[in-house]
């Protein structure tokens, strides 16, 4: 399983972007299917951060191209919250921690389940 | 055709006043056609006392549609598209997202299994309405932008290609405020460019910015101080001239100006003897000797 935080530099302890579809960098991270133990952690520039137009739709592009499955961050704008519908990528609407506390905090969520 | 632009970058200058006036003028002369370029808030028609506007045509504008038999979810459309309209989900065929394209086509013709279908959607409309004021005929090409649309280069681009259809002597444009890409497609091809500006740090500024553009496309420019009695022209006389400016007006801030726009007469056929009536004399006879002399 794959999942995606918003963030600035990038990296876990980064805190999260306020903002989705103009956030400099993705931080993803892939975790065991089974243990959801982290396996790997990676940074990719966002496409949508530097776009004219159509932020929202470059960013998820950007995730489905990673086959990212959950996406932490802020609200979606309206484009980029259909495209994350219509990909199958589901939304962690947090803000104002690291990314590595809101990863913790989804994680225990998984696990609840 | 002698193509003439009205513009000036500031909101407010004077444009659709310099242009309604100018064109009822050279209408008494030539076969005239004013083109009302300002598609978020057309109003030429407004001055000239048209109620309704006539001949309503829609703005089409190519929206892509997936044709899914064809279509092998190859995703180079969504890598070609310059908006960020097209989204390839995982597994999935393209999304469009209509309100993001701007019917540039790019995917049109990229797609190499010829799966994209063309359709279009409809951006505005363009009117084409026939006036006559004291016997003389002029004909008002206005575009009007469909409510919420954030694409105006392609509509003004549009209404222009509609207006350059009709046969004429002289194509009066009247574009918008700002300087951006839909003010540059008033201005491509154009003999005659008149610059209407006002002496404000903002008239000042935008009009710099407009003759820069102006003078790197080579256009013959004047320029037009409206209100000119409200300020400082001196600046504005400095900068025309470094951008080579061949003519410059002074229209003073004048009362019939007021109640000509409150009575929806346009100036020069309501007060025949304004001093206001008397400049716009003076160019409307400027530029038909250009005319005549093919704009040498």
């Amino acid at each position: 399983m794959k999942i995606a935080i918003t963030t600035n530099k990038g990296g876990l302890d980064d805190q999260i972007a306020d903002r989705f579809g103009r956030a400099p960098t993705f931080t993803i991270v892939e975790l065991d299917d089974n243990t959801l133990e982290i396996k790997n952690v990676y940074v990719v520039e966002n496409p949508g951060s530097k776009a004219g137009s159509g932020a929202g739709v470059r960013a998820v592009q950007k995730l489905a191209d990673e086959k990212v499955n959950i996406v932490i961050g802020p609200n979606p704008g309206p484009n980029a919250y259909i495209a994350l519908q219509q990909s199958g990528i589901r939304i962690y609407a947090m803000t104002g921690m690291s990314a590595k506390e809101a990863l913790k905090r989804v994680i225990e969520e998984l696990k609840k389940k | 055709m002698f193509r003439i632009t009205v513009t000036g970058g500031k909101g407010g200058t004077g444009k659709s006043f310099v242009a309604v006036n100018l064109a009822l003028l050279l209408a008494k002369h030539f076969r005239t056609v004013l083109v009302d370029l300002d598609l978020e808030a057309p109003n030429d028609h407004i001055l000239l006392s048209i109620d309704k506007l006539e001949n309503e045509e829609p703005i089409k504008l190519f929206l892509p549609f997936i044709n899914t038999s064809k279509c092998t979810k190859c995703g180079v459309c969504a890598k070609v598209c310059d908006t960020g309209a097209i989204l390839l989900p995982g597994g999935a065929y393209p999304i469009i997202f209509p309100r993001l394209c701007s019917g540039c086509k790019a995917c049109y013709y990229a797609c190499p299994y010829n799966a994209i279908i063309e359709g279009y959607h409809v951006l505005g409309y363009v009117y084409r309405t026939s006036i006559i004021i004291e016997n003389t005929e002029l004909t008002l090409v206005t575009g009007v932008l469909r409510e919420g649309e954030e694409h105006v280069p392609p509509g003004v681009n549009y209404t222009r290609k509609k207006a350059e259809e009709i046969e004429t002597d002289i194509l009066l444009m009247d574009t918008g405020a700002g300087t951006g890409n839909q003010i540059s497609i008033a201005l491509k091809n154009v003999d005659l460019t008149i610059i209407v500006t006002e002496p404000t740090p903002l008239g000042i500024h935008d009009m710099s910015n407009v003759l820069k553009i102006t003078n790197e496309m080579g256009i013959r420019t004047w320029t037009i101080i409206n209100k000119s009695s409200i300020g400082d022209t001196s600046k504005i006389y400095e900068i025309s001239n470094k951008y080579n400016v061949e003519k410059i007006y002074e229209i003073p801030y004048h009362r019939d100006v007021v109640s000509s726009y409150v009575e929806r007469k346009p100036i020069v056929v309501k007060y025949k003897n304004s001093p206001i009536t008397r400049v716009f004399n003076e160019v409307a006879q400027s530029i038909m000797e250009l005319v005549r002399s093919n704009g040498k």
